[in-house]
C-alpha cells in the first residue's frame, strides 16, 4: 500500500514536471492569442507563414537562448523567404515587459508575445529555452524540440530544425520529429 | 634642534629599512604570487569528462542512496541552489553518493567549472557530459525530462527514484527525503484477523 501511494505520488510528480498536457507530433496546436512586446494582440493564424510557423520558447536571461540568437536570427530569415515564419514566446515570469521588448528589439526581427502567466507554456507543455515547435500551414505539429546538437555552434552535426524544414518544404518525410537539448527552465509563476 | 635631528635621523633610518624591506618584498613577489596560484590551481576540484556511456554507469548507485545533481555555471538557480548541495554533502557523506553532472561547455573543464566547484568548496565527485546526442542523454536520465536544468535526483540503493525535482531542491525536502530512505522501515505487524486466521 505504502509503496503504492509512493509510486502514484512519484508519477503525479513527474506528470506534473512535464507539465502534463503537451502536444504530439501530428496533431494540430490550437489557434491562440497573446499580447506582442507592444501591447498588439497576435494571434497564430494572423503571425504564420503560408507553409507554416516556429513557436520557440525564448528568455532575455537565458545565456544558451542568447548563444543561440544568432542562429535563431539567420534560420528565421532564410526560412520566412520560404513561408514559414517565426513567432516568438516569453513565458518567463521573472522577465519584465521592458526587459523582453528591449531583447527582442536587439535579436529579433520576428514578433515576441507574452505569456502572461505562462497559461501557453502550460498548455503545451514548454519548458525549456530554447525550444521550438514546428507547424505546418494547418498548424499540426511537424518537429519538437531543440534547433540543433550544438550550443556553442561551433560543431553542428546535426541541424535538426533546418533538416526538418527542408524535408517538409521538399515533400519528405522528417526523419527526425524530436529531440532533447540542454536549456534553461522556463521560469513559471509561484516558482522559488 | 638636536632633538630634531635625532628624530630626523630616526625617521631617515626608518626609511631605509622600508625601502631594504619593500625591495625585497618586492623581489620575492612573483615568486610568491607564482606559489599562491600553483597551490590555488592544484586545489581546485577534479572534473571529469563523461560520455553517455559514463552517465549510464553514474546513475546506478553503489549499495547506497545517489543523489546527482545536473547543472551548468551558465544556470542561474543551479549556481543559487549548490550551497544546498555542499551542505547536503557535508551531512550525509557515507551514507549518501553525491555526484555532479555539469552540462558545460568541454572547454571550461579546467576552467569555470572546477573554478565555481572550489568557490562553493564542494567535494563531490565531479563530471562535465560532453556527447554528440544529448537528447539520448537526456532521455536516458528521464523521459519526461526536456533538458531544462537543473535536475536532481535521489536514487535508492536499489536504483529507484525517491525524489527527483526539475528546479531549485529545497533544503528540508531533500533532507526528509534522504532521512526517509536511512530510516530502517518499521516491522509490518500482522494484522489480527490475519492472524486469528493463521492460527485456525
Amino acid at each position: 500500500m505504502k509503496r503504492a501511494v509512493f509510486l502514484f505520488t512519484l508519477t503525479l510528480a513527474l506528470a506534473l514536471a512535464a507539465n502534463a498536457q503537451s502536444i504530439d507530433i501530428g496533431t494540430a496546436m490550437e489557434n491562440f492569442s497573446m499580447p506582442d512586446v507592444d501591447g498588439k494582440t497576435q494571434t497564430l493564424d494572423g503571425l504564420k507563414g503560408k507553409n507554416g510557423s516556429v513557436v520557440i520558447f525564448l528568455s532575455a536571461q537565458c545565456p544558451v537562448v542568447k548563444g543561440y540568437n544568432d542562429r535563431i536570427g539567420q534560420i528565421a530569415a532564410d526560412y520566412a523567404a520560404k513561408g514559414i515564419n517565426f513567432i516568438g514566446i516569453n513565458s518567463n515570469a521573472t522577465e519584465s515587459l521592458e526587459w523582453v521588448k528591449s531583447n527582442a528589439a536587439e535579436n529579433y526581427k520576428f514578433p515576441v508575445l507574452i505569456d502572461k502567466g505562462n497559461k501557453f507554456a502550460d498548455k503545451i507543455g514548454g519548458t525549456v529555452t530554447p525550444e521550438v515547435y514546428y507547424l505546418n500551414a494547418k498548424n499540426v505539429l511537424q518537429y519538437h524540440g531543440a534547433i540543433d546538437n550544438d550550443r556553442s555552434g561551433k560543431t553542428i552535426s546535426d541541424p535538426y530544425l533546418r533538416t526538418a524544414f527542408d524535408a517538409s518544404l521538399g515533400g519528405k518525410k522528417i526523419e527526425r520529429t524530436s529531440a532533447k537539448a540542454f536549456g534553461c527552465t522556463i521560469k513559471r509563476v509561484g516558482d522559488k | 634642534m638636536f632633538i630634531f635631528s635625532g628624530s630626523l635621523a630616526k625617521a631617515a633610518l626608518l626609511s631605509v629599512f622600508a625601502c631594504l624591506f619593500c625591495q625585497a618584498g618586492m623581489a620575492q613577489a612573483p615568486i610568491a604570487i607564482k606559489n599562491v596560484e600553483k597551490t590555488r590551481a592544484a586545489a581546485l576540484p577534479k572534473v571529469t569528462r563523461v560520455d553517455i556511456d559514463g552517465l549510464k554507469k553514474l546513475l546506478k548507485p553503489s549499495g547506497k542512496p545517489l543523489l546527482i545533481n545536473f547543472w551548468a555555471t551558465w544556470c542561474d538557480p543551479c549556481r543559487e541552489e549548490f550551497p544546498d548541495l555542499v551542505k547536503l554533502d557535508a551531512e550525509y557523506r557515507g551514507k549518501v553518493d553525491f555526484v555532479t553532472v555539469s552540462l558545460d561547455d568541454l572547454e571550461d573543464i579546467n576552467t569555470r567549472v572546477p573554478k565555481f566547484l572550489g568557490e562553493m568548496k564542494s567535494e563531490m565527485p565531479a563530471f562535465l557530459l560532453k556527447t554528440p546526442d544529448e537528447s539520448a542523454a537526456i532521455t536516458m536520465v528521464s523521459k519526461d525530462w526536456s533538458g531544462n536544468l537543473p535536475l536532481t535526483i535521489l536514487f535508492t540503493a536499489t536504483g529507484e527514484t525517491a525524489y527527483f525535482r526539475n528546479g531549485k531542491i529545497r533544503f528540508e525536502v531533500v533532507t526528509a527525503e534522504i532521512a526517509k530512505l536511512l530510516t530502517p522501515a518499521p516491522a509490518v505487524s500482522e494484522p489480527p484477523i490475519l492472524k486469528l486466521l493463521r492460527d485456525k
